[in-house]
């Protein structure tokens, strides 16, 4: 930009000199000053300074005068200086109509129902400015802000504040407000009815309107209104004030009304930002209260927890640990989508099974032949009058043949599609159990105490699940007790009232102070390989049974300790 | 008693049968094939026969529906012995119909098996 410097003799040039403070030249933005000319301060014929919220405008000879600050007022006077263009008596005629029309500006205004006797204009401006920061930084909602707005002095005989808000992407607008002071509006119109209304208001170069000029949207009121535009990347919307009557609006009040929604914009933007991110929550919450798997969402925002109906009733006694973090206009701790993936296991274990059981049948069915005519023939051979070592390996085949039948019966029992209770020995409970576990828990030792009370007792449980349990319970022993020797699984089966307890020990390194309140966190785990779920499981299925599984503490004796209760019907 | 037949296709059960009933002074036959078997029970005249159900080509209650050509009810029923692996149902009420002997596979005790079998 070329600074000249300011001419003082009479062969003055041709385009005025004007300073302007840095502040007014970050408002102007891409604005063409020409033909006018930038000068310093001291040279300039006339020097504009936005102080506060009103324009100072002053020339060399000391004479000054204010206004209220907002951006048509700059365009338009320094749209006239461009007119004007020269001479310095002609400056001062700008200078004189600019004072002249300020004052009468801001009286028409203030008096236009808004002012209190004894108040100056000044006083007012600050007032209105001073509402408008209250009335923004006070709402929390838009239609709370824009019902606050009319108590802005200048609105106050205004009946009705209105947004018709589009956010980029909706198939509908919605207007947003209050109508005759007090009534709230909330209804939709279609975007291309908004589309019509926005272009219009913006293409106007006079934003005062009249609904009759839109005979075909639906408006929630008739009469004149006042209207600006806003865009943002997300929404568009316009801003309405009516009074409800057919009168036209000032030239002033339209500048208030576009200054108001200036200042306004950020927090238009704030607040829309929380709706749209409310809105989101509430649709999140929705999709989420039949996702089909536990689970719990947190508003780190809000701090607020949901948690939809698999959650509560399964997992709600649980701290779950939140590691995925979603970023966006709210943020989200979700569970960590491979943890997702264990709880898939965790819900569609029963599914599995099932399928799995069916395979197993038909396993036992086809395999049951072959088996029996082993057994058979074997049976059959050792009776023959052959040597004795022909006869122990007919033995030993059948021996072989024997434990092939268990293993596979067992298995079709544990996998049997339906848990219903029926009475079982306890003793074969625990027996099956080690069977099963036999690859697992081959180096470890096994003893069982029974009192006198359980020894032959009966329970009526489904079998799979206690089978499970105890099974867990050894295949983790035996995990921990890897290369120890001498390695012991003790299970002591006692009977206190009506409840059956089965406490398993072992000798191995235990289980570490701080990682006993753990335990029974899903995902926790000290293997390698482990999934952090086997207790976790094992634990829910005693509670379904009406029992429990506990990890006692030891009694400072090595190893680790838990107790299965179960009831006795 | 005399001729039993046996109609099993797993050949290691057919043939331990066969020896455990020739042991106790019974002839037997032995076919794995019920078509086979049927023929056979056409041309022969045999006190028992021992039917599996499963069998490769048809099943053991096609072998009994055929052999009402050459055999009223109550000689079936006194005659034929149902050897299943499958006791479903169905199994067991198709075969309370023809009122025969019905032993589960595999044996719980082989010599109550045989004796239920032989006996009249």
């Amino acid at each position: 930009m070329e600074n000249r410097p300011h001419p003082s003799d009479k062969t003055a040039p041709q385009h005025l000199t004007l300073f302007l403070d840095e502040s007014i030249l970050h408002d102007l933005g891409d604005y063409s000053l020409s033909p006018l000319e930038l000068a310093p301060m001291e040279n300039a014929q006339f020097a504009l300074l936005k102080k506060k919220d009103r324009l100072w405008m002053s020339t060399p000879d000391g004479e000054n005068c204010d206004f209220p600050y907002y951006l048509k007022n700059i365009f338009r006077l320094l749209e006239d200086f461009k007119s004007y263009g020269n001479g310095r008596g002609e400056s001062h005629e700008i200078f004189d109509h600019y004072t002249k029309t300020s004052q009468q500006l801001e009286k028409k205004i203030f008096s236009s129902g808004a002012h209190e006797p004894g108040k100056s204009n000044k006083d007012l401006w600050d007032e209105i400015i001073k509402k408008i920061n209250a009335v923004s930084n006070e709402s929390v909602s838009l239609g709370g802000m824009l019902e606050k707005l009319l108590d802005v002095p200048f609105l106050q005989n205004f009946q009705s504040s209105l947004v018709v808000l589009h956010l980029k992407g909706q198939t509908k607008a919605a207007v947003i407000g209050t109508l005759w002071r007090s009534e709230k509006v909330n209804s939709l119109i279609e975007v291309r009815d908004f589309n019509v209304l926005f272009n219009s208001i913006k293409k106007a170069k006079i934003k005062s309107f009249h609904t009759e000029n839109f005979p075909k949207i639906n408006i929630p009121f008739n009469g004149s209104f006042l209207a600006n535009d806003v865009i943002s990347k997300k929404y568009s919307l316009i801003a309405i004030a009516s009074r409800h009557d057919f009168l036209d609006y000032s030239d002033d009040e339209i500048d208030l009304f576009q200054t108001c929604i200036d200042l306004l914009q950020p927090h238009f933007e704030r607040l829309i930002d929380q709706e749209f991110s409310d809105k989101r929550i509430s649709e999140l919450r929705l999709c989420l209260k039949d996702f089909p798997l536990p689970l719990r969402v947190r508003d780190s925002v809000s701090g607020t927890s949901f948690m939809n109906d698999l959650y509560r009733s399964e997992l709600q006694e649980q701290d779950i640990f939140f590691n995925k973090k979603i970023q966006g206009p709210f943020s989200l701790d979700l569970y960590d989508s491979d943890e997702l993936r264990h709880y898939a296991f965790d819900l569609f274990h029963f599914q599995r099974i099932s399928l799995l059981g069916e395979l197993l049948n038909t396993l036992r069915h086809e395999l049951s032949n072959p088996l029996f005519g082993l057994k058979l023939s074997s049976q059959i051979y050792t009776t023959l009058d052959v040597n004795q070592d022909s006869i122990d390996i007919m033995i030993e085949i059948e021996k072989n043949v024997n434990r092939c039948q268990v293993i596979i019966e067992n298995f079709s029992n544990l996998y049997q599609v339906e848990n219903e209770s029926k009475p079982i020995a306890i003793r074969k409970l625990i027996d099956e159990a080690i069977v099963l576990s036999k690859s697992e828990s081959r180096e470890v030792k096994k003893t069982i105490d029974y009192t006198s009370d359980t020894e032959n007792l009966s329970l009526t449980v489904p079998l799979i699940f206690v089978v499970q349990i105890i099974f867990n319970l050894i295949v983790n022993a035996s995990q921990a007790m890897k290369g120890i020797r001498g390695s012991i699984i003790s299970f002591k089966v006692s009977r206190k009232e009506n409840e059956l307890r089965i406490e398993i020990s072992d000798n191995g390194p235990g289980i570490h102070q701080d990682k006993k309140s753990q335990l029974f966190k899903p995902f926790f785990t000290t293997k390698t390989q482990g999934t952090g779920l086997g207790l976790v499981l094992s634990r829910n299925l005693a509670l379904k049974m009406g029992g429990n599984l506990e990890y006692l503490d030891n009694n400072g004796e090595e190893g680790a300790h838990f107790r299965l209760t179960l009831p006795i019907l | 008693m005399k001729k039993i037949f046996i109609i099993e296709d797993e050949v290691l059960i057919q043939q331990s049968l066969k020896k455990l009933f020739e042991r106790r002074g019974f002839s037997v036959d032995v076919s794995a094939s019920g078509k086979t078997a049927i023929d056979m029970i056409m041309t022969n005249d045999y006190d028992r026969i021992i039917c599996d159900l499963m069998l490769q080509d048809i099943s053991g209650f096609d072998v009994i529906e055929e052999s009402k050509k050459k055999y009223s009810p109550s000689d079936i029923s006194e005659k034929f012995v149902i050897m299943t692996a499958y006791n479903s149902p169905q199994v067991l009420s198709r075969a309370n119909a023809y009122q025969c002997r019905l032993l589960n596979k595999p044996f719980d005790n082989i010599e109550e098996a045989l004796s239920l079998m032989t006996e009249s």
